[in-house]
């Protein structure tokens, strides 16, 4: 994993028991890791009593790097081994490196004892879904089309209208609740209508493309 | 119409220009024309033509049976060849009509077409090595005065079965009991 300079001595400081004793460093990792997977950012989140004696600046540093470094390391879809190089090389001992890759493993062993409850049923299905929540925080980054996250439906039954009497025809009104994810994670709201017919051959599409 | 100057053929003639004229517009230059063959004015061609619009309209909005149409016409005294040509006028053109005056109604994009792609995504600016299933849709949707639209959609698969379930349940609604009886004693 290539890092820059900057990171490399945030993580260095990280490193140094003068700054950053084992309870310490174990609670920033803590820390660390958190802040990447809320959903909003939290400014208090180095408002920890166990940094109240450290230098603020420094605490900050150390924070952007170690957030840098994991985000790397997922992005690259690191090993143990390469993470490990990685710290070794900026002054990690193999106590705080472990530290470091026991929390990173939290998120993945997790994932695998829930793949464990629900192997018994429709495996495939399972192993889609975990590998999305696997990799779900950082699928929000980059560009991609609307989203859709759900549908909502009234069906009706059309009697009359100013201009047509007699219709009595059903009709369907579909929404589909869309989300924007290049628009700082709007959400808005598609509404068309259909035919019962229409329906049934939207469905039929949609049942083509389910990929088991 | 019921004038001296009027015949079979030219209420035909008139019937057709109404028609043309509720599909397309109206043509104040036709008035012209007609009331020069004719050599009455314009303005007699214009009331003779709008009435016959109207006539259909609203014949074609209330969907009246012939009966009621013969029952409508009556009190104008026309003859009663002319009272035929009317109403086979009428019944020859009222689903034309009425799916015209439909696209007045107000009404919401309506489906047109669904085309859909299945990708897998295997890396990004942000994150490799990945492996993403993403169905990309292109939803077709048609307005109620023609004009065309695609939106381009995106789902993984755990929504898109969910979207499924909620289609079927919405389709298995209409087989209810309770909506065959609406539709089988509204109508």
């Amino acid at each position: 994993m290539e890092l820059s300079e900057s990171v490399q001595k945030g993580l260095q400081s990280l490193a140094d028991a003068t700054f950053f004793d084992m309870k310490t460093f174990s609670v920033f990792i803590e820390v660390a890791f958190r802040s990447l997977l809320s959903a909003h950012a939290d400014r208090s989140v180095l408002d920890q009593p166990e940094f109240k004696r450290l230098d603020q600046k420094l605490l900050k540093h150390c924070h952007t790097a170690a957030t840098t470094c994991i985000l790397e390391g997922v992005k690259q879809n690191a090993d143990k081994s390469t993470i490990s190089a990685c710290l070794e090389d900026v002054g990690f001992d193999a106590e705080r490196t472990e530290v470091f890759y026991t929390t990173y493993q939290v998120i993945t062993n997790l994932l695998c004892y829930s793949f464990k409850i629900h192997s018994r049923s429709q495996p495939q299905t399972v192993f889609f879904l975990i590998l999305i929540q696997y990799f779900g925080y950082r699928f929000s980054l980059g560009r991609c089309p609307p989203h859709i996250n759900d549908v909502s439906w009234r069906l009706e039954y059309c009697i009359k209208n100013g201009h047509v009497h007699k219709v009595n025809e059903p009709s369907y009104l579909i929404s589909l609740n869309v989300e924007n994810a290049n628009n700082g994670g709007s959400s808005e709201d598609l509404h068309f209508s259909c035919t019962m017919e229409q329906l049934q051959v939207a469905n039929m599409n949609l049942n083509g493309c389910i990929p088991f | 119409l019921s004038g001296p100057e009027s015949q079979d053929h030219l209420v035909g003639e008139f019937g057709r220009i109404a028609v043309e004229f509720l599909r397309k517009g109206t043509n104040p230059k036709i008035y012209e024309g007609a009331a020069r063959k004719l050599s009455v004015d314009a303005e007699t061609v214009q009331h003779g033509v709008e009435g016959l619009m109207y006539l259909l309209t609203e014949s074609s909005k209330l969907m009246i049976s012939e009966v009621d149409f013969q029952d409508s016409v009556l009190v104008l005294g026309f003859t009663e060849e002319l009272n035929h040509l009317l109403q086979q006028l009428y019944l020859e053109n009222r689903k034309e009509i009425r799916h015209i005056l439909g696209e007045l109604t107000p009404s919401l994009p309506h489906y047109h077409n669904l085309e859909w792609r299945l990708d897998v995504q295997l890396a990004s600016r942000a994150l490799r090595q990945q492996v993403k299933p993403t169905v990309t849709m292109k939803l077709h949707l048609e307005e109620s005065g023609g004009d065309k639209s695609a939106k381009v959609l995106q789902t993984d698969p755990a929504t898109l079965m969910h979207l499924i379930q909620e289609l079927e349940k919405a389709l298995a609604e209409l087989k209810t009991t309770h909506c065959r009886r609406i539709l089988r004693n509204i109508k």
